[in-house]
């Protein structure tokens, strides 16, 4: 069984992604309570959960958004119970507004808030560094470095929580939630029993939070004197040249320095805020110079700095505020080589190399019904003489629409902002609007958008793309999913606001489709699509291999009008001399490709 | 100490090879790191996967250091060449997946340039697909890939560790066909550049 090793005993060393390492250190905190939105790159953390969490008993869903989820996680914590909630970077936008009071209310049974930012921005619209929402909200801000200290710190982010009484922001990124490395198994702590005591601090009306804002501070001061300082930071290495450091950014220390051969005392943070000061002013205050090495922003160098302009403590500081180290992207060891080597005055330079070679864009996946929705779309607004269509889009796998060859995707901001746009636009532009939405993204955050845009009588045609999966994070289930859920039904949500004009269609079946979205487009009040079709991957998952159909291009019927790879361009396409080929190891056997509407040659048939 | 950089397509099994090999490490008593990346494409995507076995901190591996590079895919181990040193060794399955932004513009594979690039280090050229396809399974090309890295001997892993963490990594109906294809995959032709074309 999948997972099983995250149940090993103490004492047992396994290979585990850092968000593998989080569900056993949950497992270890005694956690009875979990809930999130999937969102990469914390993704793997629900699905190992989803499958694990009756074993370890911890019950966990997915809610329909980030701040349902912290609301979750912070009633169970309410009742005594340690509980979890954990999100990528910008989820923490969508539950800011319960995470600022959860800070004012404290917590009963110990809560963590798990943020997984994602500097690069490899699968994200930004790179905000949540680090400084935790000190926002005031909660307690800790941060690993690894796998192991993802488990360890989890723990002892409980443990500081239910002691103080506060919540705990942890922060990981990418390259520690995707990095696989060893990791030592703890030992399993027995769970909280529910016991739920109504309190005044919980109703955040203004008499209640007036007191919460004083006993913020008096919890805060209690972690600044605790013996967590001890157990999360370290510092070693003998010189005159400090680094203070944190997070992902600590691992490439030790290597750059080693390579450009120099010397430097490391001090490294792992409670960050709030910061344990007087240890800090100690080491700034025996070094000659200090580098601040952090990955986002300036986040312990402006708190260190400010320390040290009340205490009048002036040294030579490098960091991003004066320049010295970049303010974006994600370090490497190369990197902080770099930019070490200046502040040292040090010969150093990477070795690159450029090769003009072709790009390789995300594509959508074979068979994916997105595609012939997008291909139907654009034919559609052809025939109807629409060209300059503005096409809020969102966020979801459809965002690859956004390519060439479909183009469809010209706005696109956050979870829910197609709608909202929409609206916007159709207020004084002339060209129609048409835009797409997915259905996990619809329930998080497009209905109340819906709701303005019929209420205020906002024309533009809403395409939802229905797969039954939020499927960009890997397929993870959605209010449509049953068993033993309830299953909410989009079309009834939309025509329960009142909305009359509603169409559903199969993608696959082009031609239906292409008549529903000319119908959509010749209405005159908004128009709502719902596209259902579901996820071709997970079709892929259930298939038994032998079931699967290829496709193959008849060269003799085929008359190069190319009309296939130019405007459906399915991945499996490929062209060499001149001529269309179909990959077999890509075709999914959707069998869209050979409709007339595509082809109207008849020359992609089934390969015997 | 050893370092791997994994570069291929999404779908190809990249990121459970480099798990089986970190695995394998461990169970040598060795540490070992791993990191992903894969854009926000699903399937056919660009992947880059490094590992690096030994006593690191950082999982990214620096510039022109990397001692092996295993290409699932001919054009994406051209793109991350510049991971790996200059005596390091390609294990190259000859897969071409044509990227959509040629196809859109009717141009064929870059097969030349592609070559030109792969051709300044020493290769060993695997039919990964081509021994998948012949065992009746092409999901199992990638475990191919592990038997002909082992074969370089540059893994300085043993046999058995690597076999055990095959196995541990995939459900027992399948170890059959995956032991072939190792085995398959271990047979090595000379050290030879990448041809031309």
């Amino acid at each position: 069984m999948a997972y099983d090793l995250l149940l090993g005993s103490e004492g047992k060393m396994e290979f585990l992604l850092g968000n593998e390492a989080v569900v056993r250190g949950l497992y270890e905190a005694g956690v009875s309570v979990a809930a999130a939105y999937p969102g990469t790159p914390s993704s793997e953390i629900g699905d190992v959960l989803y499958k694990l969490s009756d074993r370890i008993g911890i019950k966990f869903e997915f809610s329909t958004n980030e701040k349902v989820a912290l609301e979750v996680a912070s009633a169970a914590s309410a009742g005594g119970l340690r509980s979890f909630v954990f999100m990528k970077h910008v989820g923490l936008n969508v539950a800011m507004d319960s995470f600022v009071s959860l800070s004012g209310a404290g917590v009963k049974g110990g809560m963590v808030v798990f943020s997984a930012d994602d500097p690069s921005m490899h699968s994200s619209q930004n790179e905000q560094d949540n680090r400084f929402l935790g000190k926002f909200a005031r909660t307690i801000v800790i941060e690993p470095s690894s796998p192991q200290e993802l488990k360890d710190y989890i723990v002892h982010a409980f443990d500081i929580s239910e002691e103080i009484g506060h919540p705990v922001l942890i922060r990981s990124v990418t390259r520690i939630s995707h990095v696989r490395a060893p990791v030592r198994l703890g030992k399993i702590k027995e769970k909280n029993e529910w016991k739920y005591k109504k309190s005044a601090s919980l109703v955040l009306l203004p008499e209640n939070a007036y007191k919460a804002q004083m006993s913020i501070v008096n919890r805060l001061e209690k972690v600044r004197s605790s013996k967590y300082n001890g157990i999360l930071n370290s510092v070693y290495g003998d010189s005159s040249t400090l680094i203070i450091t944190s997070g992902a950014a600590y691992n490439y220390i030790d290597e750059a320095i080693q390579m450009l051969n120099v010397k430097a005392r490391i001090l490294k943070i792992g409670l960050s805020f709030p910061l344990d000061q007087e240890m800090i002013l100690k080491e700034v205050e025996k070094a000659e110079r200090v580098i601040f090495v952090e990955e986002g922003g300036p986040f312990l160098e402006e708190q260190i700095l400010s320390l040290c302009a009340i205490r009048s403590i002036n040294k030579k500081f490098y960091g991003k505020i004066n320049g010295s180290i970049p303010t974006s992207y994600e370090m490497d060891v190369d990197r902080v080589a770099g930019f070490l080597s200046e502040i040292y005055g040090i010969q150093f330079q990477t070795k690159t190399q450029n090769l003009n070679l072709p790009e390789r864009a995300p594509v959508l996946c074979p068979g994916c019904p997105h595609r012939a929705t997008y291909y139907v779309a654009k034919l559609a607004m052809k025939q109807r003489g629409i060209k300059d269509a503005i096409v809020p889009t969102d966020i979801g796998c459809y965002s690859l629409g956004y390519y060439e060859p479909y183009q469809l995707g010209d706005y696109c901001f956050s979870m829910g902002s197609s709608i909202g746009s929409s609206s916007g636009f159709t207020i004084e532009a002339k060209e129609r609007v048409v835009s797409f939405i997915g259905d996990s993204t619809f329930f998080h955050a497009g209905i109340p958008g819906l709701i303005n845009a019929y209420h205020n009588n906002h024309n533009f045609v809403l395409v939802i793309m229905d797969n039954y999966v939020t499927a960009m994070t890997g397929g993870q289930p959605t209010p449509e999913t049953t068993p033993p859920f309830k299953r909410v039904d989009i079309e009834s949500v939309v025509r329960g606001i009142g909305i009359k004009n509603v169409y559903s269609m199969d993608p696959y079946d082009l031609k239906n489709s292409l008549d529903t979205f000319k119908k959509a487009l010749d209405s005159n009040e908004l128009a709502v699509i719902i596209s259902k079709r579901e996820c071709a991957l997970e079709v892929d998952r259930k298939r038994v291999p032998s079931e699967a159909k290829v496709f193959q291009i008849n060269q003799d019927k085929c008359n190069l009008c190319y009309n296939c790879v130019k405007n459906f361009t399915c991945a499996a396409f490929y062209v060499d001399e001149g001529r269309v080929y179909i990959d077999p190891e890509l075709c999914d056997g959707c069998s869209v490709c050979s409709e007339p509407l595509v082809c109207p040659f008849n020359a992609i048939e089934v390969k015997p | 100490m050893v370092s791997l950089v994994l570069a291929g397509v999404g779908g190809q099994g990249i990121i459970t090879v480099a798990n089986i090999v970190g695995k394998a490490a461990l169970i040598e008593g060795k540490n070992a790191l791993m990191t992903e990346l894969h854009g926000m494409a699903q399937r056919g995507g660009k992947i880059v996967v490094e590992v690096r076995i030994g006593d690191y901190k950082s999982a990214i591996i620096p510039a022109r250091s990397a001692d092996i590079m295993l290409a699932f895919e001919e054009l994406e181990g051209a793109r991350n060449l510049s991971k790996l040193k200059e005596s390091g060794v390609i294990v190259l399955n000859r897969r071409m997946i044509h990227p959509v932004s040629l196809t859109l513009k009717i141009q064929d594979y870059p097969e030349r340039i592609v070559a030109e690039a792969l051709s300044k280090y020493k290769t060993i050229n695997v039919e990964a697909d081509q021994i998948a396809m012949n065992l009746g399974n092409k999901r199992v090309a990638n475990t191919a890939m592990i038997g002909a890295t082992f074969s370089t001997g540059l893994l300085n892993l043993r046999e058995e560790n690597l076999i055990t963490a095959i196995k541990e990594s995939l459900p027992e109906k399948h170890w059959d066909i995956n032991m072939k294809a190792f085995e398959q995959g271990k047979i090595l032709p000379a050290f030879e550049t990448a041809k031309v074309a």
